[in-house]
This record gives structure tokens, sequence and C-alpha cells, in this order.
């Protein structure tokens, strides 16, 4: 369980760009395939989302000189294997050389994202987003992720967010699926209900009207 | 209708009284982006080809495309309201129409809300905007005639129940008068009717149902409108709506007539649509599909069998042509689609022949088993004849003088084209056709002027109406053309004859003489 992290965007928004999602997906699963190998999956990724959220930013237009046609290949290769040899596993170096061979290193916070998701889909774990109306402690958080396992049968990565407009109740979304328990949809469909029993009340009189 | 408080109460109560808190379900995604009305969407990982998407505020969509990572969807209805990164949710359901009575005699949108100020359509009854076509064994072939009312139609290219029959032709060439007049004629036949405005202005359309109001036509039809104004997704669904709600009519048993006006501003935004979409073009720009956009729309008119109702459906689609070029990629296809078609030119149109209709290449393939045996026996040949006419007043022109016999089929083709002038909005019943159309074609129309064809005409049906109302019962009971009706006819038209050379002038009309 990870309780919301404002630096870690949930995998479950929309990318910023689709087709980079895509290629990162691509690599994502060769990477976690050759890790596997290695047995060291957890060590890759950890290893991936450091240089990404604590070694990137701290070096100044880091991206355009990875995006930069004028740079050439093999100057980012020299740079990432000065950069990181002896410092990271030989499969993450390899890693990054073989993105920095093709060009691909802009792709590198997208594939954060993707082999996120390719290890827990791996291990069975989920992403999901809980959502309340109010701020929750984490006992309450510990409790509700349990109640939501359990009655789902899986286990979970949760995210925990607030939004005051849900008025009370929870709202989960896994992947692309959403259990809305929350009071103002519940309002929407009463209302949307009574609105369908007037119309059918209208009907049956008129039809009623009209047999006579 | 008025609801008492109480009343409000004890719903609202029973209602609160049976809630159940459910939990609602739903697979949801996110827009990524939106414009010219439609939107792609990243997640909706379940979402079905065809199924609708709601966006917050209550605007629909239809998932279009589906692609590896995201979804295209077309926006129905407002797509200003929709931005990106908001929640899109699927329905699980396929787009629906309300369908039944209640919609007769209304204005509707493409999705069925109304737009004639009218109050909501009171009725639960749906239909799937998109649906599959009646196979092979639910149809019969098509036999009944449905009267447009025109003489020209009726006579040569007769129109069954469950006929699609195409009406092509240029702009202003009295394409959408057909359709119209067509509709007014069913007044007293049962046939609902269900007129489809695709891509016009908005005016023409308020003037078309202001043309079917003031004939009493409105009783009985229902008119779809997506005009010029509205999103290309909704000009593109809106003929399949309209079928939907015609087609309702059909499975139960009773007759529908639908006119599409016109698909090829129908086939103009699924271009759009399917451009915007990324989808390849092809001839014209035309995405590949766009046969089958037509072909499935079209194969839903149908007779259907005994054992389903006999119901039917028959559709008069309208195609516009630029500068009378039929071999163009949409009327080709619709062409081929189609159980024949009515080709109007702007030439006869001007030379004040209307319906401007060219007999030699309008046709019917269901032929005369669309046809009262009456009209069958009346009008064979007629289409051979005039198109044999025409090519002998091209010769005629040249000046060359002409043996009697040439002369004399010469003066029977342009009798006959008098004959089959007819007014606008002014349908005539079968009965009438037959009986004019016997007079021209027996020749009893040799003798009279040119310009006085119309007017003979008129007191003729006036005078049949009124003093020998035997001949019209018969036929109208019969319907068909025996000796002794025979008979009766030339008695009629003998006394017409007789009457009119006496009196200096013809007898004031009744009916149309335009």
């Amino acid at each position: 369980m990870t309780t919301e992290d404002p630096k870690r965007s949930s995998s479950l928004d929309a990318p910023r760009d689709i087709g980079a999602a895509r290629l990162a997906k691509v690599y994502a699963q060769a990477i976690v395939d050759a890790a596997d190998r290695h047995q060291c999956q957890a060590e890759v990724l950890e290893e991936f989302t450091q240089i990404v959220e604590d070694v990137l930013p701290r070096v100044d237009n880091i991206a355009s000189v990875f995006e930069s046609p004028r740079i050439s290949t093999s100057d980012k290769s020299a740079l990432v294997r000065d950069t990181f040899s002896e410092k990271v596993l030989p499969i993450t170096l390899n890693a990054l050389l073989v993105l920095a061979d093709h060009g691909r290193l802009g792709l590198l916070p997208e594939l954060v994202v993707a082999l996120r998701r390719e290890l827990d889909r791996q291990a069975g774990k989920r992403e999901a987003v809980l959502t309340t109306a109010h701020p929750i402690t984490p006992d309450e958080q510990t409790a509700i992720l349990k109640s939501v396992e359990g009655s789902l049968g899986e286990s979970l990565t949760a995210h925990f967010s607030v939004n005051p407009d849900l008025l009370g109740g929870l709202v989960v979304r896994i992947e692309d699926t959403v259990y809305d328990h929350s009071v103002s949809t519940s309002l929407v469909s009463l209302a949307d209900r009574l609105k369908q029993r007037s119309i059918n009340e209208i009907q049956h009189r008129r039809d009623r009207l009209g047999s006579t | 209708m008025k609801f008492n408080t109480d009343e409000i109460a004890s719903v609202l109560r029973e209602e609160i009284d049976r809630y159940q808190s459910g939990i609602d379900v739903r697979e949801v995604g996110q827009v990524l982006e939106v414009g010219d009305g439609i939107a792609r969407v990243w997640g909706l990982s379940g979402v079905m080809a065809g199924e609708m998407v709601e966006f917050p505020g209550g605007v629909t969509g239809l998932a279009f495309n589906l692609e590896e990572n995201s979804v295209g969807v077309i926006i129905l209805g407002d797509y200003l309201k929709v931005n990106e990164g908001d929640e899109v949710r699927s329905t699980g359901k396929l787009l629906s129409v309300p369908v039944g009575d209640a919609v007769i005699g209304r204005v509707l949108d493409p999705l069925g809300n109304p737009l004639d100020g009218k109050g909501p359509i009171a009725t639960d009854l749906e239909r799937p905007v998109e649906t599959l076509a009646p196979g092979v064994a639910d149809r019969q072939p098509v036999r009944e005639p449905l009267q447009t009312g025109i003489k020209a139609i009726d006579a040569m290219t007769p129109i069954g129940r469950g006929q699609r029959e195409l009406i092509i032709g240029d702009r202003k060439t009295g394409k959408t008068a057909i359709g119209i007049d067509a509709i007014i004629n069913q007044k007293h036949s049962g046939v609902k009717c269900f007129y489809v405005a695709v891509g016009q202005k908005d005016s023409s359309v308020a003037v078309a149902i202001d043309v079917l109001r003031k004939h009493g036509a409105m009783d009985y039809t229902t008119v779809i409108v997506a005009g010029a104004s509205v999103a290309a997704p909704l000009q593109y669904i809106a003929p399949y709506s309209g079928t939907a709600m015609a087609e309702h009519f059909m499975y139960n048993g009773e007759h529908a007539l639908i006119v599409y006006d016109d698909l090829s501003k129908q086939a103009t935004a699924y271009r759009q649509l399917s451009l915007l979409m990324r989808r390849p073009p092809g001839r014209e720009a035309y995405p590949g599909d766009v046969f089958y956009a037509h072909s499935r729309l079209l194969e839903r008119s149908a007779k259907l069998s005994d054992e389903h109702g006999g119901g039917s459906l028959t559709s008069l689609p309208i195609i516009e042509t630029l500068e009378g070029e039929v071999s163009a990629y949409i009327p080709t296809n619709v062409i081929s689609i189609t159980d024949g078609q009515i080709y109007l030119q702007p030439d006869l149109f001007f030379a004040g022949q209307r319906p401007a209709m060219n007999v030699g290449i309008s046709v019917s393939r269901v032929g005369g088993a669309a046809q009262t045996k009456a009209m069958k026996k009346v009008s064979g040949g007629l289409r051979l004849d005039l198109a044999s006419f025409r090519e002998l007043e091209a010769f005629a022109q040249l000046g060359t003088d002409l043996d009697a016999a040439t002369q004399s089929r010469l003066d029977r083709g342009y009798c006959m084209v008098e004959l089959l002038k007819q007014g606008q909005y002014q349908p005539l019943d079968i009965v009438d056709q037959v009986l004019s159309i016997y007079a021209g074609t027996r020749g009893h129309l040799d003798d009279v002027k040119r310009d006085e064809v119309a007017a003979w005409e008129a007191g003729f049906l006036t005078f049949v109406r009124d003093q020998t109302p035997e001949v019209r019962s018969r036929l109208e009971e019969t319907k068909a053309l025996d000796d002794e009706t025979e008979r009766l006819i030339e008695a009629a038209i003998a006394e017409y004859k007789r009457q009119i050379q006496g009196s200096k002038k013809p007898e004031p009309t009744l009916a149309g003489t335009t």
C-alpha cells in the first residue's frame, strides 16, 4: 500500500503521450524479462525510479540532451556509461545503453510507470485509487483496503485521494473499472429514477385515458 | 397533467423506502483530446464498438474506433462542453432511440429528443439505432404497391412496399418534392411516414414540415432533423435512428415509409468523421466502408414474411448529383444497392415537365409486381413508348417531313408527356391515375390541343367523380381493368367529350390544373 505521494503519479492517469506509453511498455516488458533471469526485478525498478525521480531532476537540460538529434547516440552512450557504470546493476546499465543506442532515453519517465505496471501485473497486483470525501487516517486506510481486497479477492497497490464533491462514501477505481459507492452518485441515480417514474406515470395515464 | 403534492410525496416516500444503496460499477476512461465532434479517450479498455459512452454533463458519445491504446469516440451533442481530462464512462448499452406511437407527429433530433417544443416523448419503448437487417428467410417478395400519387412514378416506375427506390438528380430538380408528395399520399393508406432531413438548411426543413402540416400529413409522420448546423456525428447517425423508429412499425406488422433526404450529405458527414478519426481515405476521400454504411442502412428496408407479421418498410433515399454526374462514387454505390431509381433532370425541369423524371433511365427493379392489375394494364408499354417518342422527337427536330404514322406517334407522345405533368403536393388517387392514363394511352386525347390536356384531364376526372361514380367504384372494388370496366370507361369518355363539345369551353375544374 502506498499513500498519496504528489511526486509519483498514478499509472491510472492518462499518459501525456500515448505513443510514448506504448513504446515504454515494450521496453518495460523486455527489461522485466531480462531482470527476471538475474532475479533482480525489484532492484532494477528501484534503480530506474531513483534515476528518474532523484538523479535526472538535478541535472539541468537533461531532457533536451536526451532528445537532441545534434548529440550523437555514441556521445549519449558514453555519457550514460560514464555516469552510471559501477553505480548501478549491470542489467540497468545495459538497459540504459540500449535506450541510448535506440535514441529513446527521453522515454525514461514513461518507462518507470510501465515497469511498475508490468511488475504489478506479473505479481497479480492491480493498481487502485480509493477516493473519499474527507481525509482518512492511515488506520482507516488499512481497514478500508483490507475490506476492498477481501471483497474483490485480489491484492491491490492502493493510492488514496480526497474529493469533497463525493459528499460521502467511497469510490474505488481499479484500472478502468470504477466501483462507485458515493453519496453524490446515489443522489443522481435517485433523481433519474424519480424522473423515469414520473414519465411512466404520465404515459400510464395517457394510455388509460386513450383506451377509454 | 398536474400532480398534487400528496402524490409526489407518496412517490418519493415509496422510492425512499425501496431505496437500496447499490454500488454503481462502471468502466471509465479519460479524454486525451477533443475537437471537431470527436474525442480520443484513454482507458475504456472493455468498451464495445458502437457502445454508448457518457461524458460529464450528460453528453453522449459513440465508441467508433477501438485502437490499441485509445478509443476514438464520436460526440453526439455539444462537443464544446467536453474538456481534456474529463472522465468518460461506458454505459454497456448500444445507442437507442424512443420508438412507437409516441414519436408520430413529432419533430425529433437523431437521438430522439424533441425539437418541436411539444414536451418530452412519453414512451419507454426503445430500439437500438444500429440493428441487423432481417435475413433472407424472414422476408417475402415485394408485391403490394405503395402509391406515391404521382402518375409518372406509379405508372412507369412503381414502388412496392418494402422496396428501396432511389431518387437521384441535380440540385433543384424536385427530389424532395417527390418524397413529400409520397408522404402526403399516404394519408388514407395507414402507412407511417418518416422524413429524415440530413445536412439541409433548417429553413428548408421548416418549409417541408409546414407543407406536411398543411396537408394533414403530420398526423402520421415523424420528422428527424440533423440540419447543416449540427455536428457531423449526428448527421451520420440520423438515417439509422430514423430507420430504427420506422422498423418498430415494420416488426409490429404495420407498414412504414422512410425518406432519407439526402444520403450524399450523410456520406459527407461520415467522410468528415472518418478523416478526423484518421481512417484511411479511399476514392473521393470517402472511407473504405462508405458502401457498407449505405448498404446496411438500406438493407433494413424489407417486406417481412407473414410469419413475422407481414410488415414492411419502404425507403426512398435521395442522392444529389453534381452536374448530372451519376458515375460519381456515392451515386453509383447507392444505385447498386437500391431496387431502382427515379432520375430527375434539370433540363426537363426547366422545360416545364414536372416531375422532371427521365423515363429512359428511371427504372424499378420490382416492376409490375408492385402495381394493381388495372394500372399494369393501362401503363404497360408506356415507358417504352415514351422512350421511343424521345428518340423520334430528336429526329423530328431536324425538320424533315414526317409521314402521317410518325406524326401521330409524335402527337401521342406530346400528349402523354403533357398528361404525366403533375403539380406539386397534388397526389392523385390511383383510380384517377388509371382513368387519366387510360384516356391517354387509348388515344382519346389525340384530338385535344397540347395546352388543353391538363384542363381536359381535370375536367374528365371531375366528370367521372360526379356523373359516373359507378366507374370509380367498380375500379376501386376490383382494382382490375376487365372488359366491363373498360366499356364503362369508354362510355364515360364519350359522354364527357360530347358534353364539352356542347359547351364552348371546358367545365370548371376541381382538381389541379397546373
